[in-house]
Order: C-alpha cells, then sequence, then structure tokens
C-alpha cells in the first residue's frame, strides 16, 4: 500500500507542479481530486509599475538580462527559473507593500536574503513571479556584549558580519554559519535551521535566533519573542506566550519575509585547536564520536564542530583527471578512509589541553570496542592545516564544481547512531550511480541529531547525469524515508514523499500558510505547500 | 582561422556550468576573513571598512543588481547557451559595464575562467548583430580609419619621441629589440614612453620603435569586438615580425600581445618573439645588482604606495595558473607550486618599490588590497570608453584606498591605470601624485648604473616564463 500511495500521490504532485499554474487574474485556487491546484497571474508592465511606485524605479525591472542573473541550478537543487521581476526593497513598510499588492493580485514572490544558493531556499522556481532580492538590508544593527546577541537585517552577509566583529568586537564570535561561504547570509542560514560555528555544542543555528521581525502578506508586520513587546529588548524567545518564531524555522520564506531578527553571540576563545582521528569505516566513527559526545557536560561543550567524513571528501575538491583515485595515495598522505574532526575552543590553555588530551584518552579507550581497533589512529595536523580548518567563513564547500562542472548536496537528518548506517548505504548508491562517494557528516547539539551530506559531483552540462542525480535522490529518499530519517533542505520535485507521511503537520503548517498568506503567494512549492 | 565568439563561449561551456553561483566572487581576500586591516576609512566615494575580505566586484558595487555582479553574468552566459535567454541590446547594456579586472576570476575555487567568459559573450552579443554602444562605436570607427582609438594620425604617433630627442630609435634596422608604445602613452600618457625610451637608452639597450605599430586591439578584444581585433593583431603580427623580443610600458598591450593573441591565432600559429614589460627588466637588474637608485631628497619620506594593474597582475596570474593547472596531472601535490609562482610574480614591481625604498628614501607603503586581491582601477574593459562616470568613481574608490594609507604618491605600471587614476585624483581632490613607477626613476633621475647590463639581459627569458616550469610562448 505505502509504495502504492507513493506512485499515486508523486503522479499527482508532478502533474500538479508541472500543468496546473495557469496563468489567469480570477481566484487562484481550486480543488481537483482533492489537491489544491494554485493559479498566478504572470505578472505584466502594470504591475511592474506598481513595484516602481513603492521602491522606485532603480529598483524594480523585468529586464530579462537582469534577472536572468538571479538563476542558481546548483548545489541545493536544479530547478530554478528566470524570475519575471526583480525588486530589491530598503525598508519593512517597502516589503509590505509589494506583499499586499502581490497577494491582492495573485502574484507568487519568492525572497532572497542576498545569498542564493543555501539551503534551496532562494531561487525562484516555477510558476516565477517576483523575487525580492533583499540585499540592499545589509545593517548590522547592534552587537550587545552584556545581553549577547546581535540585531541584523537579511543581507548581511557572512564576510560582512565576520569582517565587522573580528575588528570592533574581537572576543565575540559572529554568528555565522560554519562551512557557508563567505557571501551566504547569516538569515539565510538561520531560517533553513543551517549551522553555526558552535552547533556540535549548542544545537542548530535556528536555535540561536532569539527574536525577529516578519512581514507576512496579509500586511501584518508580526514581531516574536520578547520582542512582540514595544520597549523589549530581544532577550527571550518564547516572549509573551507560545513560539511563532519557530514556525519560521525551516519555512524557506514561504510563509513571509524576516526583515530583523536578533541572533545569540558567543565569546570567541583566543585558545582553540583541531583534534582528528582516523578509521577506516563508518560505524567506528560513529560510536567514537557518540561516546564523547554523551559526556553532555565539559569536553563536550568544548568540541563547538564535530565534523567528519572520508576521503573522496578530498579527493573530489579536484579535477577528476588531475588527481588520484586510488586510496593508496590518500593512505601515504596520513589521510584515514574515514575520520572526525572535533573543534575545541577554550578560555584557557590549561582547559584546551584538558579536553584535547581527554578525547585522545577516550579514542585509545574506543580501539577496545572498536569493529576496527588497528585503524584507530591520531592524524597529527600541521599548524597551518590547524589554522585552514579554523578559517570562517571559508570556501570549504565551494570546489566540489571542479571534480566535473557542478554539484548537488542532498543533506538528510539522522538519528546519531544511525549516520553509519547511512553513511553506508549513501556511498554504496552513488557508486551504483557512477559518482564518487562522497559524504561529510557532522554533529549536532553534541549529537543528538546527525546531518549526513552526500556530496554529488557530476558534469551539469550533460542532461543524462541530470537525470542521474534525481533518480539517485529519489531512490535513496524513498529508502531513507522507510528508516524514519528527516531530508533536510526538502525539494519539492523529489522529496514531497516526506510531506505525504506526514499529513497531520503538513495540514496544519498549510493552515498557518492560509492564517498569514492567504492567497498563497510566497514561495509556492516550497515545503510541498501550494 | 580565428574563432568566433559564440566558438569560444561554447568552449567554456564546461567552466560556466561550473559556477554555483556561491558569489564568493564578489569579494577581495574572500579566502581571509582574519586578515588584518586598517578599519574604516571615510573618503570620497563613502566609508569602506578594510578588514577582512571586502567588496571588490566595480560593476557590482555601482549598479547593485545580481546581474552585474560576476555570477549574476555567468548565468546569464549559460541562460545564452541553454538558450533561456537571447542576445538583445539589454543583455549587452549589462555585460558591458565590466572592467574585466578578474578579481572573480581570482577569488573563485572552481578556477572558473570568468575574464574569458564574459569577453566570449561580448563577442557572441555583437555576432548576434545586437549594435555596439555609441561610444564603442565611435572608437571603433577611429581604430578602423587610424589605427588608434584616440584618433590620432599616423604620422603623430611617434612625435613624443622626435620632440625628446629619440628619433635614432625610429625603424632601427639594427635592432633585435623593439619597445611597443601602445596608444595611450603614444597619444595622451608621452611621458610614460619618453620615460621608458630613455631608461632603455640609458642601460644601453639598442631598441627600435616600429613606425608602422598600430593599436595592440585590447579595448576590441575586451568590448567583442574581436574581428577589429584581430585586424589590428594581424597588422602588428607583420609590423614586428623582425624582431626577437618586444618590451612594453603598457599592461594591458603587454596582456594583449602575449595571452590574447596566443588565444585567437590559429591553433598553429606561434607568437614570434618573446615579450616583456619593462619593469620586469628593470627589477632583474636590481635582482642581479647592476643598476641601484641615488638618493632623492625631494622624494625622501614621501609615502609611496602601488596600484597593480589587472592587466600585469592578475590576467598574469590567473593565465599562469589556468596554464600549470591544464599541465599538471596531480594538482592537489602542484597547488603549492602554482600559489609560490603567483607570489614570486607579485613581488617583480616590488623589488623595484623596496630598492627605491632601501635607496632614495621614499616610504613604501602597500595599499590593503593588493597583488591577486587588488582592486581595478576602473579604465579597463572597454568602461573607461563607455561608462566614463562609473570609471572614474571606481578609479576614486582606489584613490580612497592609497589615501587610507597616507600615500603621498600613488604608482602604477600601466598608463591607461595613470590616466584614470590620476583623472580621479583631479576629479575628487585625492590630493596624491600619481606616476609610473619607470617614470619616476626617469623623471627624478633616478638611475645609476653599476654595471652594463648586456645584450643578454635584455633578452633573457620573461621572468614570468621561468617561473613554475611555465612553458615558453
Amino acid at each position: 500500500l505505502y509504495e502504492k500511495d507513493i506512485r499515486k500521490f508523486k503522479i499527482q504532485y508532478l502533474i500538479f507542479q508541472n500543468n496546473n499554474f495557469n496563468i489567469i487574474k480570477s481566484k487562484n485556487c481550486r480543488l481537483v481530486n482533492g489537491l489544491e491546484i494554485m493559479s498566478y497571474k504572470l505578472p505584466d508592465e502594470k504591475d511592474l509599475e506598481a513595484m516602481i511606485g513603492i521602491v522606485g524605479k532603480e529598483y524594480a525591472t523585468n529586464n530579462k538580462a537582469i534577472t536572468a542573473g538571479y538563476l542558481a541550478k546548483s548545489v541545493m537543487g536544479l530547478e530554478s527559473q528566470i524570475p519575471d521581476i526583480v525588486v530589491r526593497p530598503k525598508y519593512v513598510e517597502e516589503i509590505r507593500k509589494v506583499l499586499i499588492y502581490c497577494s491582492a493580485e495573485k502574484i507568487a514572490v519568492s525572497p532572497v536574503s542576498a545569498g542564493l544558493s543555501g539551503g534551496f531556499a532562494c531561487p525562484t522556481i516555477k510558476p516565477g513571479g517576483v523575487l525580492l532580492d533583499l540585499g540592499r538590508m545589509n545593517r548590522i544593527i547592534e552587537i550587545d556584549e552584556d545581553n549577547r546577541y546581535c540585531i541584523i537585517e537579511p543581507g548581511v552577509t557572512n564576510g560582512q558580519l565576520w569582517s565587522y566583529m573580528h575588528k570592533y568586537h574581537p572576543d565575540w564570535a559572529p554568528p555565522i554559519p560554519d562551512g557557508a561561504p563567505p557571501a551566504a547570509t547569516v538569515m539565510g542560514d538561520a531560517i533553513d535551521r543551517g549551522f553555526s560555528l558552535y552547533t556540535s555544542s549548542v544545537g542548530p543555528q535556528g536555535d540561536n535566533f532569539m527574536c525577529g521581525e516578519i512581514v507576512f502578506p496579509n500586511g501584518d508586520v508580526v514581531r516574536t519573542g520578547s520582542w512582540a513587546l514595544p520597549f523589549a529588548k530581544p532577550f527571550y524567545k518564547y516572549g509573551i506566550g507560545p513560539d511563532m518564531w519557530s514556525f519560521l524555522m525551516g519555512s524557506q520564506g514561504a510563509f513571509g519575509v524576516i526583515t530583523k531578527a536578533a541572533v545569540k553571540i558567543y565569546p570567541h576563545p583566543k585558545f582553540k585547536t583541531v583534534v582528528v582521528w582516523g578509521m577506516d569505516n563508518p560505524y567506528d566513527m560513529q560510536d567514537l564520536t557518540l561516546e564523547v559526545a554523551k559526556q553532555e557536560f565539559g569536553i563536550s561543550h568544548h568540541t563547538v564542530m564535530v565534523q567528519g567524513g572520508n576521503y573522496p571528501l578530498v579527493m573530489a575538491r579536484w579535477p577528476k583527471d588531475k588527481i588520484p583515485h586510488d586510496y593508496t595515495f590518500y593512505k601515504e598522505m596520513g589521510i584515514s578512509q574515514w575520520w572526525m574532526n572535533w573543534e575545541t575552543w577554550a578560555q584557557t590553555q590549561e582547559e584546551l589541553d584538558y579536553a584535547t588530551n581527554k578525547i585522545d584518552k577516550m579514542a585509545e579507550d574506543f580501539k577496545k570496542r572498536a569493529r576496527s581497533p588497528d585503524a584507530i589512529v591520531k592524524q597529527e595536523l600541521h599548524p597551518k592545516q590547524i589554522a585552514s580548518r579554523m578559517k570562517k567563513p571559508n570556501k570549504i564547500a565551494i570546489p566540489y564544481s571542479f571534480w566535473e562542472a557542478g554539484f548537488l548536496f542532498i543533506t538528510w537528518y539522522t538519528p546519531w547512531p544511525e549516520c553509519a548506517h547511512f553513511a553506508d548505504m549513501y556511498t554504496k548508491k552513488m557508486e551504483e550511480y557512477g559518482f564518487p562517494p562522497v559524504i561529510w557528516i557532522a554533529s549536532i547539539e553534541r549529537c543528538r541529531q546527525a546531518i549526513c551530506m552526500p556530496i554529488v559531483c557530476f558534469d551539469s552540462t550533460k542532461q543524462s547525469d541530470l537525470e542521474k542525480v534525481q533518480e539517485l535522490n529519489r531512490d535513496t529518499t524513498e529508502y531513507a524515508l522507510k528508516q524514519g530519517w528527516l531530508n533536510y533542505r526538502p525539494d519539492p520535485y523529489i522529496h514531497v514523499q516526506a510531506y505525504y507521511q506526514a499529513g497531520m503537520y503538513w495540514k496544519y503548517l498549510r493552515a498557518f500558510k492560509k492564517l498569514v498568506d492567504p492567497n498563497m503567494i510566497m514561495h509556492p512549492g516550497r515545503l510541498a505547500l501550494p | 582561422m580565428a574563432k568566433t565568439g559564440m566558438e569560444r563561449l561554447q568552449e567554456l561551456k564546461k567552466d560556466i556550468y561550473k559556477c554555483i553561483h556561491c558569489k564568493a566572487c564578489r569579494f577581495a581576500y574572500s579566502g581571509e576573513p582574519d586578515k588584518e586591516g586598517i578599519g574604516e576609512y571615510t573618503g570620497k566615494q563613502g566609508t569602506v571598512l578594510y578588514e577582512g575580505m571586502v567588496d571588490a566586484c566595480p560593476a557590482g558595487i555601482e549598479y547593485g543588481w545580481e546581474a552585474y555582479w560576476n555570477a549574476g553574468k555567468i548565468w546569464i552566459a549559460r541562460s545564452i547557451l541553454s538558450g533561456d535567454l537571447e542576445f538583445t541590446e539589454e543583455v549587452r547594456d549589462v555585460i558591458l559595464p565590466c572592467i574585466t579586472c578578474g578579481q572573480c576570476s581570482a577569488q573563485c575555487e572552481n578556477k572558473v575562467r570568468t575574464v574569458d567568459i564574459i569577453e566570449a559573450l561580448r563577442a557572441a552579443c555583437m555576432e548576434s548583430g545586437v549594435p555596439m554602444i555609441d561610444k564603442h562605436e565611435l572608437v571603433d570607427k577611429l581604430v578602423k580609419e587610424r589605427n588608434n582609438p584616440y584618433g590620432g594620425a599616423a604620422g603623430e604617433r611617434l612625435k613624443w619621441a622626435k620632440d625628446a630627442g629619440l628619433e635614432k630609435f625610429i625603424n632601427n634596422k639594427d635592432a633585435k629589440i623593439a619597445y611597443y608604445v601602445g596608444c595611450t602613452a603614444s597619444y595622451r600618457q608621452v611621458e610614460v614612453a619618453i620615460a621608458t625610451a630613455k631608461l632603455f637608452e640609458q642601460l644601453g639597450m639598442n631598441f627600435t620603435l616600429v613606425a608602422d605599430e598600430v593599436c595592440c586591439g585590447s579595448p576590441f578584444f575586451r568590448v567583442g569586438a574581436v574581428d577589429t581585433a584581430q585586424e589590428l593583431m594581424k597588422k602588428n603580427l607583420e609590423a614586428f615580425k623582425n624582431v626577437e623580443m618586444v618590451y612594453f610600458s603598457c599592461a594591458g598591450c603587454y596582456r594583449t600581445f602575449t595571452i590574447d593573441y596566443p588565444k585567437w591565432m590559429a591553433e598553429d600559429e606561434k607568437l614570434p618573439f618573446k615579450t616583456e614589460h619593462a619593469f620586469e627588466l628593470v627589477a632583474r637588474l636590481v635582482e642581479q645588482g647592476k643598476i641601484k637608485f641615488k638618493p632623492n631628497k625631494e622624494l625622501k619620506g614621501k609615502v609611496v604606495t602601488y596600484h597593480d594593474p589587472c592587466h600585469t597582475g592578475r590576467h598574469f596570474a590567473v593565465d599562469m595558473e589556468q596554464e600549470m593547472i591544464e599541465k599538471s596531472t596531480n594538482l592537489m601535490m602542484d597547488s603549492r607550486k602554482i600559489k609560490e609562482a603567483i607570489d614570486a610574480w607579485y613581488e617583480v614591481p616590488r623589488i623595484i618599490l623596496r630598492k627605491l625604498e632601501e635607496d632614495v628614501g621614499i616610504k613604501f607603503k602597500e595599499m590593503y588590497r593588493i597583488k591577486l586581491n587588488s582592486m581595478c582601477c576602473g579604465a579597463g574593459g572597454g568602461v573607461r570608453a563607455g561608462y566614463p562616470e562609473f570609471s572614474i568613481k571606481t578609479a576614486s574608490l582606489r584613490c580612497d584606498e592609497a589615501n587610507a594609507v597616507g600615500a603621498d604618491i600613488l604608482t602604477t605600471e600601466c598608463p591607461f591605470c595613470w590616466r584614470n587614476l590620476s583623472d580621479a585624483n583631479e576629479t575628487y581632490n585625492h590630493g596624491m601624485k600619481v606616476m609610473g613607477v619607470l617614470q619616476m626613476i626617469t623623471e627624478y633621475n633616478l638611475l645609476e648604473i653599476l654595471e652594463k647590463p648586456s645584450v643578454k639581459d635584455f633578452t633573457i627569458p620573461s621572468i614570468r616564463e621561468t617561473m613554475g616550469d611555465k612553458p615558453k610562448k
């Protein structure tokens, strides 16, 4: 029954995606076989005039040469299409007016903080419409070292915030994601539940956000948490009642536009290093890491980023024909087949030494229980390697396109004790489909969850490769969902299966969306919402 | 037979599809978040935080829309190849205001050849029948009529040499070394031409100034007028066919002869002579201890900074890198060698500047964005001719950066950069003196020859060609 239903739903969904975005001006919702089918208006010159009336003629355009610049078919999704109009607002009121207008006219709206690739939250997909480029809203409004938060607008990039805090607040770590490129934004990362610099210790970036200001398409501007009160600082996320902010975590812009947010900041201690242990299988990697994380207090809190992977993670950063594929080469360089990095921060050298020595002792002790004890080895890093691994923001995730021409991160959450199973399954599947078995795994909140990220490196100039990637994605999604694993960045064309299994939850998501976005204009298709 | 722009674009398809739109290319120092800087500086063009990574794509900074930043343009190229977008005047107007400084290329972790892509895109746009913008049309017309984009008379091209008493070098048949002067130094910044030729004379070089020299074609390769550029290329190759070595004082001409000509020549053709910029020769002689500089009271204590021209800096560095990547069989092992070669290349002008500091008493102080991360002067890519306001504003941004380190003298080694920086310096009252490094040496009579250079010193392979086992062209 399960397989049959999935197939049925997939067919319905694909019909819904591909054939039913009729461009009409009338009411934009109808029911077909129980499915809500939306229709959106294709924006015309009159709509452009309206946008110009709101933001000025320098900041709204339907010039196709300009709108084409917003395409991004890579990293997280392959289905981006050219928006019909791009608007670059500067102020909250401008956004409010744009949303009210588009809602009244049934024009789809996709907000982009300033980055483009991350989270697949950004690019416009079918049916196009208005893209809101929030890059002009790039103010770092406040950094409060005593209350330990900073307030930012959506267009603040990681590079911008890092430079600013490095200069003016050097004792505090900028609340940017680990591993995201410098032009990605703090806000984009947060609303997609991404990483912070200390996610392995304190949880996902979304948890670090205290309060936010959101403009909904119904015209309301809502402040969440303690910010709901006019004179309150953004000091308490749960504010005066049930937390509305969490509804927006992972929303990918499907509910409204977040225009301001307060995010926690943590100290940036001077005593930092990276401890690395290697092994020859993902199960030993998983089990040793869990033993360290389960300490919970002490060293577990010191290990701010705990992340690892396999040797193809190193290999696929270089062109396919200019790097050895055989493991022997990497072995000679001292790279294990699998490894785990513990990036460790402490306030004193003594604390740092204690934490790193303790990890080493636990790793030595773990050999007694390991599947492959002889392969458990400490990897001694050169100070330059340590500095390179601790550099943030960095470009570490970018060069996987160098292998051929394009890559896709297909990311999943699993319970930590199941991440090795995931890695084992996925690497085999990648090889079966002819892709290098590249996988990265990291701990969230002391191994409460694992984030597992297969990196599919392929040649995006070839249609056959694109089809193979999508088939791999579908194939593995079916398997992963049966294990109870969750897709992190849902691709509306592939991961709709996940929503099908969570019908009741989806019902309430839709109800909330209808409340704030009555004409369903925000990012249609995202989260499998109409 | 030469290639069309669309053929070049197709050749670059895999590069285009490598772009993941990460936008790291918007920054200088995109990989150096902790680079210590000088903090905020408020100059004539506003406030910039010189710390860690800094926005450095001039077109993106000026126009703001994603399409004007480099990544946007790469996705325009991809849309053209995929058929999602057709060439129109609107497309032309987005892809032309790019200075092709190559900052984006230097930042790219996937080594996308961004400048090649943008130039091929422009060439393909023109081939499709989209007309040139009026200002480019005018220089195209001028160069077709007069062999230079300034409209100067052919007979006036070497007037500076006659006026400076250097007539004996014109069509000097004995010489196997030529000095290619270029249009800007011939018709506008004659100081640069005079300084370079006099320096050669002082060093005892037997060189020729070729009267049949025409525009190198650089502006036309940059804006996509490839037919015009290739006509000029043919004329120059004919005019310089009897020499073994050609020296340059213009970064753009040097880049065009050395990088563009081989790229646009037929597969079986090779450049028939070696090429070198005059500053490479001077740096070599300094290193060999054959020359030094005299102390100078007027210059002593002056803060001198240096602007790396994109055409001698990044364009050569990226070209060098691409060639080494192509040759490599294990890029992970070779990557350090590539970095070392690029670092060594950027040191060449600094060898001269440090010697000037040591001997003359200037204070050489670097700006924040230098070498591979240097900010463009705004003149290249057809932008000075096509979009003069934007061009000068960009130059002024660069002058702000020089002001931020307290520079009295802003030096460079390209007459085109010199012109634009100088115009911005005057227009926005930056209060500095702008001059070429070799011009400073000649005008202040700083050169002291310790050992007379031999013919071999003038004709040995360029420093650039001996770096990283780079094969000779």
